[in-house]
């Protein structure tokens, strides 16, 4: 059960709040011209 | 091991700063995820080691799959390429080794129980392992050092970000402090065994 309850919390919880930070974007296989 | 990998994940994070965080906390226990439904189909099993009732680090896990070397690269590597075609090669191979992680970090706690090949082929190999889930606290402490160490680091780097985009500080607070909290919530559970 903790393992579901982890995966949800960082994957999900954990992932949005960090989506909301200014990183850097990853460098897409062909960039955009 | 559920925490430690996530602490590891969050580590990676400071480092590799364009793998989106979810994506590395999906790849640190990516081997786990594709383990649950091969337990549930009963291909992939847990044993109570002799003389315990299970509980953290009472298990030996029969994950010749998803848990074995060869296994493990293959699932990895797949989990990897995946993600590279959309965001890359480089960020493809960090996903991918953090994936591998979950092996390496596996192979100090497991029980002698990790196969070099799946299947029948692995019977006459050694099963790996250096067993410290002999010493439960030694590796809950181990979990608890990885898991400081991921969310100091993580903090670190989303202030240092935040500073130089001009944007507050509060998001990078608040995420290293959920990995932190939410870490040893996930260890306290795992340790107590409180939500089985």
């Amino acid at each position: 059960m903790q393992f579901i309850l982890g995966v949800i919390f960082f994957v999900v919880i954990v992932g949005l709040v960090d989506a909301g930070l200014p990183w850097p974007k990853p460098r897409p296989k062909h960039p955009p011209r | 091991m559920i925490a430690g990998h996530f602490g590891f994940a969050a580590l990676v994070k400071a480092r590799e700063r364009q793998a989106p965080l979810w994506a590395l906390m999906l790849a640190t226990v990516w081997l786990d995820v594709v383990f649950v439904p091969l337990f549930l189909a009963g291909i992939e099993t847990i044993e109570f080691v002799p003389g315990t009732h299970g509980g953290y680090g009472a298990g030996i896990i029969h994950a010749d799959y998803t848990h074995s070397l060869l296994g493990a690269v293959l699932i990895s590597a797949l989990f990897g390429i995946a993600f590279g075609v959309a965001w890359g090669r480089r960020t493809g191979v960090v996903l991918a080794l953090v994936s591998f992680s979950h092996w390496l970090l596996d192979l100090i706690v497991h029980r002698h129980d990790m196969p070099l090949l799946p299947g029948h082929a692995a019977a006459q190999l050694p099963k790996l392992g250096l067993a410290v889930w002999q010493w439960p606290w030694a590796a809950a402490g181990m979990e608890l050092g990885l898991l400081v160490l991921g969310a100091w680091f993580y903090w670190q780097a989303a202030r240092a970000v935040s500073v130089s985009a001009g944007v507050g500080t509060r998001r990078a607070g608040l995420a290293g402090a959920l990995i932190l909290a939410g870490g040893l919530v996930v260890l306290a559970l795992d340790v107590s065994g409180i939500a089985g």
